[in-house]
């Protein structure tokens, strides 16, 4: 690009500049759409939902629809971050080197930000304001026309400012923003059967208050425009416009500044040393090497924006899951508002050494530093995330004082000693490194779904004996419920630390390596016909491919089924039996079945690695 | 008799279809400097990688100070200090604080750390450096924290790669003095390094590695037989240094 730009006599001038953006994303766009389906299958789903949109703007709400816009616009400044909209994208940066001024620069970005299935369908969506406008006449739809590609720039503006303020800031700001609108989006997704009868009554008619606040959102200026005095549509439209103008000023300032210092949005912090005399007395009693991954753990905690983004999106996962129902009036949920909190903290946990894992050559030549690191971990996940399942228990039993609390309560020790620790295991376990740990992104997500189940079963697997004993137990058994809660998750919390520090101490290598690696590892090639000597040479890796694929059988239809779902056929042990044998046997086989995945999941990790190394060459 | 500081017997290892390691032997005598160089690739920082157990070899036997650095990995590690390549460091830690945690890590006791690293912030110029995020620091204030943190046990062998990349002439030329101290105090640095003038300054022996095996060692005098060092590393590494040839549109009269 460098070459094209200081051709003289091809790109000359202003216009030159501004357009080389353009055409350098409308390349990358064709080569993505070219190598990965999902933009394609995003852009189908985008335009089934305009289409919803333009079709209830012919007769819908007001109010709603300016809220539907609004919601549109928000979605497509924030979902990038979320969803890793940045990659792929033309930023200030590339043009740090070119003989660019500031505005041209910003006008080219903004036009290569127009140039993409987002902003297309997005205009389209947009297109319901002025389809609602018809009703009042041609000048109408033209004002909200107006209005509609107003909101539009709006949107890719502030998008370009959010992908370079928060996406490469990774400041905690943008780090909270993200998981409280990831937490919302999925605590929402969660509690449909709640929300759903009130977003019925929202699309037939705004509620009163709704209305009242709508008048403050520029979403609906554009229609307000049409509907009301003219003196006032004038007013609205032009507030509009000040506020797209203020943002693309801003967003020059930014430009001007990234080209010009040469350096992103990111403030270079200077942090006082705390004295290290009075550092975390009240652990006293844990050893010297432990306290220091506590130490290092929980300051990582307050200060990684994926980290502190995680933590934000299980706080509000579990608020909202447990809160949300009480739009349908149910508040038997409230209590465990706390459990769920800890649940999600527990599943966004799994995968924390992909963040941070090249740093662990520091235990790695330490004496014992394999143990403190296991035991600092689990640790300091307890010291933070204790609080918060306790602050959100209570709360929640304050505000549904009529609902009984035990099982929530003798649940969330059980949650807490299994997600402290098994966390640590399954990351050390399935490490998945980030691009860059000095500098990640909103859009960095080193977590797959396997460690997240993993993590949750983990979860449930502590918390089942309270459970059981509660829905199936005596009715003397309520009082052993917190004994049982604190058993259960100390019993997991050992468990957990026993694998990863048998997984760091004997692989710990091999997990460094993992976490420095840029390029998948070579695959564990798993014969597809019967062949003796692979099996004879290959002893773990058999073992492990038998008991993941059979462990399967007593966990769900040995155990679950007859237990939860009360399904006895013929081939089901406990179907046999009935009463307190029928649970213990139920349960006895969900038992042997996890020890046999888990046993598997030990063994698969132990199998030989293709190519005799479990490490890539390091430089060198 | 005293045994050497890091003794290397017969090391191998295979990354895929790539040996890295082929089978070095290299023996570092207590009280020296001794430097580790050869062409990228070479298979340095494997080698040094599996010399402080961040690499498992797939054979080969590795002692630390008459330790055998396999099985006696806890006695082993507490006697050597570590700047390994790469640099990755726990991002989210001001430079005091990585201190402050690698001295945790090791036990140290707390006025002990506190005040081994107000010296070391001190002598090596990291005043700014300890209280700015680590992944906000330059290359070179990083190279220098890494080396406070693998100092700061005191260990009686340190093994350093590329200690001196990056690192300012001015802040180099401490470190130079804190290592001829530390080694004259009797310990024992081995280090990495790309610079033959180093080498030839501080080392003195040198281990000349090529394509995973050890091509030449011994003093560096021994080694560079009579020619500069430099000259025979390039010599002994079978390459020809090249860039006499083409290029004519750039060194061309205009």
């Amino acid at each position: 690009m460098s070459t094209q730009l200081t051709a003289p006599g091809q790109l000359g001038g202003a216009l030159g500049a501004i357009t080389v953006p353009a055409r350098m994303r409308a390349t990358m766009l064709r080569r993505s759409l070219r190598e990965h389906p999902g933009p394609t299958v995003a852009g189908l789903v985008g335009l089934l939902a305009a289409a919803w949109l333009i079709r209830y703007a012919h007769r819908g709400d007001q109010h709603t629809l300016g809220l539907l816009a609004g919601a549109w616009v928000l979605g497509w400044i924030v979902l990038p971050l979320l969803l890793g909209g940045g990659r792929g994208r033309v930023l200030p940066a590339h043009l740090r080197l070119e003989p660019i001024g500031g505005v041209s620069a910003a006008i080219g970005l903004l036009a290569a930000s127009a140039i993409g299935i987002g902003p297309a369908v997005s205009l389209m969506a947009l297109a319901a304001l002025p389809v609602h406008a018809a009703r009042y006449g041609t000048v109408a739809v033209l004002v909200t026309a107006g209005g509609a590609v107003l909101l539009w720039l709006l949107g890719l503006i502030g998008s370009a400012i959010a992908l370079e303020v928060v996406g490469h800031a990774g400041g905690p700001a943008g780090a909270l923003l993200t998981g409280v609108f990831t937490g919302t989006a999925m605590g929402v997704a969660g509690s449909l059967w709640a929300v759903f009868p009130w977003v019925s009554v929202l699309l037939v008619a705004a509620p009163e208050e709704v209305v009242r606040a709508m008048a403050y959102v520029p979403s609906a200026w554009p229609v307000s425009a049409v509907t009301g005095p003219t003196g006032q549509g004038v007013r609205l439209m032009a507030t509009l416009v000040g506020i797209v103008a203020l943002c693309a000023a801003a967003y020059i300032m930014l430009v001007r500044r990234v080209i010009a210092a040469g350096a992103p949005f990111r403030p270079r912090r200077t942090t006082a040393a705390s004295p290290a005399t009075t550092e975390r007395e009240w652990l006293g009693w844990v050893p010297a090497a432990t306290r220091a991954v506590v130490g290092r753990e929980l300051r990582a905690w307050m200060r990684h924006p994926l980290r502190l983004q995680y933590l934000a999106f299980a706080v509000v996962y579990g608020a909202l899951l447990a809160g949300l129902p009480l739009l349908s009036d149910v508040d038997l949920l409230l209590p465990w508002a706390g459990p769920l909190a800890v649940l999600g903290a527990a599943a966004m946990s799994a995968g924390l050494v992909g963040l941070d894992g090249t740093a662990l050559w520091l235990p790695l030549t330490t004496p014992g530093g394999e143990r403190a690191e296991v035991r600092g971990r689990a640790l300091a996940w307890l010291v933070l995330v204790t609080p918060i399942g306790l602050l959100l228990t209570v709360a929640g039993i304050l505000l549904a004082p009529d609902v009984d609390p035990l099982a929530a309560l003798c649940t969330l020790p059980a949650l807490l000693g299994a997600g402290a620790s098994v966390p640590v295991w399954v990351s050390l376990l399935r490490v998945r490194p980030v691009a860059d740990p000095r500098h990640p992104t909103a859009a960095d997500n080193p977590t797959d779904i396997v460690s997240v189940l993993v993590a949750t079963a983990a979860g449930l697997l502590a918390a089942a004996p309270v459970l059981a004993l509660m829905i199936w137990g005596p009715p003397g058994a309520a009082l052993l419920l917190p004994l049982v809660g604190l058993l259960g998750g100390a019993a997991v919390w050992w468990g957990g630390v026993w694998l990863a520090d048998e997984r760091f101490a004997r692989r710990g290598t091999a997990v460094l390596a993992a976490a420095g690696q840029r390029s998948r590892p070579p695959e564990t090639v798993l014969p597809l016909t019967w062949e003796a000597q692979w099996y004879r040479e290959n002893k773990s890796t058999a073992w492990a491919l038998g008991l993941l694929t059979v462990g399967w059988i007593p966990v769900i239809p040995q155990g679950l089924m007859p237990l939860a779902f009360g399904i006895d056929s013929g081939w089901i042990v406990a179907g046999h039996l009935s009463g307190s044998t029928h649970t213990a046997v139920g349960l006895a086989m969900v038992g042997l079945g996890v020890a046999m995945l888990l046993t598997g999941l030990v063994l698969w990790d132990r199998r030989p690695q293709p190519g005799g190394s479990a490490q890539p060459a390091p430089p060198g | 008799m005293i045994p050497p500081a890091l003794e290397i017997r017969g090391l191998v290892k295979t990354f895929a279809a790539h040996r890295a390691v082929d089978g070095i032997d290299l023996t570092v005598h207590p009280g020296t400097f001794h430097g580790i160089v050869g062409p990228n690739g070479a298979g340095k920082s494997t080698t040094i990688g599996m010399a402080v157990g961040l690499v498992t070899p797939d054979s080969g036997q590795i002692r630390i100070l008459g330790h055998d650095a396999l099985r006696e990995r806890g006695l082993t590690r507490a006697l050597t200090g570590v700047l390994p390549d790469g640099l990755d460091f726990p991002e989210r830690l001001t430079g005091a604080e990585l201190l402050r945690y690698s001295a945790g890590l090791r036990g140290l006791p707390r006025a002990t750390a506190a005040d081994r690293a107000a010296e070391l912030i001190d002598v090596l110029g990291l005043t700014k450096g300890a209280g700015t995020p680590l992944a906000d620091c330059s290359t070179g204030t990083r190279k220098k924290l890494g080396l406070a943190q693998a100092l700061l046990h005191a260990p009686r062998l340190l093994v350093l790669d590329e200690p001196f990349e990056a690192v300012d002439p001015v802040s180099a030329a401490t470190i130079r003095q804190v290592l001829r101290r530390f080694v004259a105090g009797g310990g024992t640095c081995v280090l990495s390094t790309h610079s033959m003038l180093l080498v030839e300054q501080m080392c003195d022996e040198v281990t000349v590695i090529h394509q995973g095996q050890v091509v030449a060692a011994g003093s560096v005098a021994e080694v560079a037989a009579g020619s500069s060092l430099e000259d025979r590393f390039v010599e002994l590494v079978g390459a020809e240094a090249s860039g006499s040839a083409g290029l004519d549109w750039l060194t061309g009269a205009r």
